[in-house]
C-alpha cells in the first residue's frame, strides 16, 4: 500500500461558470463528451495506485455523489478505508455560509486528516483538468527530501493566481501572487504534496491565526516558518477550470490530438462512471469534422468543432459547429446551432436557429425545450 | 436457494467456420456490431428477463472469455444469490470426468451446479446468437402448455429449411416431428437452439442419454428425438423478431450490417439494453478530412477517411484518404492514410498497411466472398488481398 492519501476539493462553485454550475459544483461539470472534470484527479490518484482518498464537499454535491457513487469506476470501493466523500462536519457551531478558503475546507474535515494511516498527503482540486503523473511526482518528492512539493504547469496558466519561484537550492524561495497576465517562476497547478504532520501543524497554525486562505494565507506563513518546499513541473496540458470561457477553451483544446494525446495517454487512462450503452450511428445524411463524438448517439446532421456527449440525436439537415452538446440532448431536422453549449436534456425543435458569439458562446440550461 | 429457471450457456464451440477470427478465441467472445461481443446478447437478454443465474459451460480458448465475463457486472448478473459462473469441464475423484463431448454432456457434467439451485426450469442457450428475446415470456408459455421442453422456433423460407433443425407441429399445438436439415421439409418452423426444460426430466434424460453408448450427447440428435419418442409434451415458442446465428464468415457480417438498419434490430431501445465490458475511453474523433457516411462508430475511434456502411468497434484508426466500405472493423484495426478496405472483415489489433486493399466489391462470380484478415496481423502496404480470402498470421489460409 501506497503510504500516500489523497484529497480532493470538490467544493467550489465558481460563479464564473454561470448556469454550468448551477445545479452542480465545477468538479463534477461534464467535460469532453464522456468525463466530469473530478475524473481527472481520481484517475491520476488511481493510476499512482493511490485508493484511499476523500472528497470534500459543501454543497450542490448531488450530481457528484451520483457520478461518484462507490468509487468503484476509480478501484476505490475498498473493504477498507477506499474513498470517502466529506460533507462538513468538524466546522465549529457558529459557522454558516461557504467555506472561505481552502484552509477552512481543510478544517472543517480535520479529524478525518488526523485519522488517516498514510504519512503523506496529495491536495488536488476536483476541477483541474490534467492527467497527472503522481508516480514520477511522488519519486522527485521523496528526492527533494522537502515538506511538501508544489505540482506545477510547464506552460503558462491564464487560470491560476499563484506561481513559484525557486532559489538556489533548488527549493522554493517565494510564491507570487497575481491577478492577470504572466508572472514569474513556476505557475501553480494548486496540486501538493505534503507531509501530513506538517500539513495538520499547518491547519492547526491557521487556525489559530484566523487564516483561511491557502495561497494568500497558509502558504507565506509556511515559507516563512522555513518550511521546505519543492516544485514538480508536470509535462503537458493542464488547465484549471474556474470560468465558462476557460470551460469553452478547455473544451476546444480537447479537439486537438496533440492536447488529447497528453491528456488521455494510453499508460494513464482517464477512468469514469461507465454508461451503458451502444456505439454511435451516422444515418445516410451525416457528416462529422473535427469533433468528438461519445457513444450511443445518432447523428443524421452535420458536426463542426464541436463535442457531443453520450445519448445525444441530431436530426436531419441540422448543422452544428462550434457547439458543447451535454448528455441525452435531443435536436430536430434542419436545426442551426453555433456557438451554443446545451446543458443536459435539452431539446430543439425543427428548424430552431441559435447563434452565440465566439468568445463567449450561448448557455441553454439543463432541460431547456427550445 | 430455490429458484424457478436458471441459464445454461453453451459457450465451448470453436467456431472452426471462422478459422482466422477464432484461433485465439472461443466463438462467444468474438467483437460484435462495434461496442458488443457476441456473448453481450444472450446474457442481456437474460438480465433483461430476470434471469439472475447463468452457468457459462466454456472449454476452448476461455481465457479472454473469463477475463470478459468477470463478476457479471456489466450485465448487472453481479447478485448474491446468483450470478454468473463460468464452468469449465473438470474432473473429479477418480479422475471421472472429461472434455465435454456434446451439448448434452456438458449439461450432463453440471448436474451439480444446476442442483444447487434446485430451478424448476433450465434454460439452454447459445452463445452465438444475435437477437433480443425476453426469456420470460417464453418460460411463461413453457408453463402455461405444462410442456417437458418448449422449443423457441422460428418461420424460415423452405430453403433455409434444409440446413436447419424443422419441427412440425400437431392439430394441438405440440411438436409431433422434429427433422435436422431435411431434404424436403415438412414445416418451416426452424429450431433456434433456445429450449426451456422441466429440470427433473432433463435430468432424467441426461443420465440416461449418457449411458447410452451409441449416442453423440447432443441435444438435436439424441434428447429431443428420445423425449418426442416417448410422448412426452414438446410445446414450440414461436419468436417472430431479428435473430441470427452467427457461424459463418458471411453470416457474421450480413448481421453485421443489418446493425445499420435500425429497423431490424434496434439497439438503441432504452428498454432493452444490451450491455458489454469495455474499456473506458474519450470519445471517437473525427478529424479535418473525416467522412462517415451510414456507420456505427465506437469509442476510442479516430477518423481522418472516408467510412460508409461500416462497423467499427473502440479505438479504430482510419488514416487521411484511406477508405472502408462495407467493412466490419474490429476494436483497435488500424487503417493506414490510402488504404482501401471493402467488403471485409478485419480481427482485433491488425494493421493495413498504406495503400493496401483489401477485399473487393460483389462481381457476381463463384469466387467472391467476404475478405477476412485475423487478429494481431499487419497487412503489408501495398499488398492485396483478394475477396473472399482469409489470412491469418500473415498467411493464406
Amino acid at each position: 500500500m501506497r503510504d500516500y492519501h489523497g484529497i480532493i476539493f470538490a467544493y467550489h462553485d465558481e460563479p464564473a461558470l454561470r448556469e454550468l454550475t448551477a445545479h452542480r459544483t465545477a468538479a463534477s461539470l461534464p467535460f469532453c463528451g464522456r468525463y466530469r472534470l473530478i475524473d481527472f484527479a481520481l484517475s491520476s490518484l488511481r493510476n499512482a495506485g493511490i485508493l484511499d482518498v476523500g472528497v470534500i464537499m459543501q454543497r450542490d454535491y448531488q450530481s457528484l455523489l451520483d457520478h461518484i457513487g462507490s468509487g468503484k469506476a476509480w478501484d476505490m470501493s475498498r473493504s477498507t478505508r477506499g474513498l470517502r466523500m466529506l460533507p462538513p462536519f468538524g466546522l465549529p457551531q457558529y459557522h454558516t455560509g461557504d467555506y472561505t478558503g481552502t484552509m477552512e475546507a481543510l478544517l472543517a474535515v480535520s479529524s478525518y486528516i488526523g485519522n488517516i494511516d498514510e504519512n503523506n498527503v496529495i491536495l488536488m482540486l476536483g476541477n483541474l483538468c490534467a492527467n497527472l503523473d503522481l508516480d514520477a511526482a511522488i519519486r522527485a518528492h521523496e528526492a527533494s527530501g522537502a515538506d511538501a512539493t508544489a505540482i506545477c504547469a510547464d506552460h503558462e496558466l491564464p487560470s491560476t493566481h499563484s506561481s513559484y519561484v525557486l532559489g538556489e537550492d533548488g527549493l522554493v524561495s517565494r510564491m507570487e501572487m497575481f491577478r492577470v497576465g504572466a508572472s514569474e517562476g513556476h505557475p501553480s497547478l494548486e496540486a501538493y504534496i505534503f507531509r501530513k504532520d506538517k500539513l495538520l501543524a499547518l491547519m492547526d497554525a491557521c487556525e489559530r491565526r484566523n487564516l483561511h486562505r491557502f495561497h494568500r494565507d497558509a502558504v507565506p506563513f509556511f515559507l516563512e516558518q522555513g518550511g521546505k518546499m519543492a516544485v514538480y513541473v508536470h509535462p503537458g496540458y493542464a488547465r484549471i477550470i474556474r470560468t465558462a470561457e476557460g470551460y469553452v477553451e478547455a473544451s476546444r483544446d480537447m479537439l486537438v490530438p496533440e492536447n488529447r494525446r497528453q491528456v488521455f495517454p494510453a499508460d494513464r487512462p482517464v477512468r469514469t462512471k461507465e454508461h451503458e450503452g451502444v456505439s454511435t450511428y451516422y444515418g445516410e445524411n451525416s457528416s462529422s469534422r473535427r469533433s468528438l463524438v461519445a457513444d450511443n448517439c445518432i447523428i443524421d446532421g452535420d458536426l463542426r468543432d464541436s463535442t457531443i456527449f453520450s445519448g445525444v440525436k441530431i436530426g436531419k439537415g441540422s448543422t452544428l459547429e462550434d457547439c458543447i452538446i451535454m448528455r441525452g440532448c435531443t435536436i430536430g431536422e434542419n436545426v442551426t446551432l453555433k456557438h451554443v453549449i446545451a446543458d443536459k436534456a435539452c431539446s430543439f425543435s425543427d428548424g430552431t436557429v441559435l447563434i452565440g458569439s465566439e468568445k463567449l458562446p450561448t448557455l441553454v440550461p439543463k432541460n431547456s425545450k427550445i | 436457494m430455490k429458484k424457478s429457471c436458471i441459464a445454461m450457456l453453451l459457450a465451448g464451440g470453436q467456431g472452426s467456420r471462422l478459422y482466422a477470427l477464432t484461433q485465439d478465441v472461443a466463438k462467444p467472445s468474438v467483437p460484435f456490431g462495434g461496442k458488443y461481443r457476441i456473448i453481450d446478447f444472450p446474457l442481456s437478454n437474460c438480465a433483461n428477463s430476470g434471469i439472475d443465474t447463468v452457468g457459462v459451460l466454456t472449454q476452448y480458448k476461455p481465457l479472454q472469455l473469463n477475463s470478459y465475463i468477470g463478476t457479471g457486472q456489466p450485465w448487472d448478473l453481479d447478485v448474491s444469490d446468483g450470478g454468473v459462473y463460468i464452468l469449465p469441464p473438470y474432473l473429479g475423484a477418480h479422475e471421472q470426468g472429461s472434455w465435454f463431448t456434446g451439448t448434452a454432456n456438458a449439461i450432463y457434467q453440471n448436474i451439480a451446479f444446476i442442483d444447487n439451485y434446485n430451478p424448476d426450469n433450465v434454460l439452454i442457450l447459445s452463445g452465438d446468437h444475435i437477437y433480443k428475446m425476453d426469456y420470460a415470456d417464453m418460460l411463461r408459455e413453457h408453463l402455461e402448455s405444462n410442456a417437458a421442453l418448449t422449443i423457441a422456433v422460428q418461420q424460415v423460407s423452405l430453403e433455409e429449411a434444409t440446413r436447419m433443425g424443422i419441427m412440425s407441429v400437431g392439430e394441438d399445438g405440440a411438436i409431433c416431428e422434429f427433422e435436422e436439415k431435411p431434404k424436403h421439409p415438412k414445416s418451416d418452423l426452424a429450431s433456434m437452439g433456445i429450449y426451456v426444460f422441466n429440470w427433473k426430466m432433463l435430468r432424467r434424460y441426461l443420465i440416461e442419454d449418457e449411458a447410452d453408448p451409441n449416442s453423440s450427447k447432443d441435444f438435436g440428435k439424441n434428447i429431443i428425438p428420445k423425449m418426442l419418442a416417448n410422448g412426452e409434451k414438446l410445446w414450440p415458442y414461436r419468436f417472430k423478431g431479428y435473430w441470427r446465428d452467427v457461424g459463418t464468415i458471411t453470416s457474421l457480417w450480413d448481421a453485421n450490417m443489418d446493425m445499420l438498419s435500425t429497423t431490424l434490430i434496434n439497439l438503441y431501445d432504452p428498454s432493452w439494453p444490451i450491455a458489454s465490458r469495455s474499456p473506458v475511453l474519450p470519445p471517437h474523433y473525427a478529424g479535418e478530412n473525416a467522412e462517415i457516411i451510414h456507420s456505427i462508430v465506437t469509442e476510442g475511434c479516430e477518423i481522418d477517411g472516408h467510412v460508409e456502411n461500416s462497423v467499427l468497434s473502440a479505438s479504430v484508426k482510419v488514416g487521411a484518404g484511406a477508405k472502408v466500405l462495407y467493412s466490419v472493423l474490429m476494436p483497435g484495426v488500424t487503417v493506414e492514410p490510402g488504404a482501401v478496405v471493402e467488403y471485409a472483415i478485419i480481427g482485433e489489433g491488425t494493421k493495413i498497411g498504406a495503400g493496401a486493399h483489401i477485399g473487393s466489391e460483389p462481381d457476381g462470380s463463384e469466387g467472391w466472398g467476404v475478405a477476412t484478415c485475423g487478429p494481431n496481423i499487419e497487412i503489408r502496404p501495398d499488398a492485396t488481398v483478394a475477396p473472399g480470402a482469409m489470412i491469418y498470421n500473415g498467411e493464406e489460409v
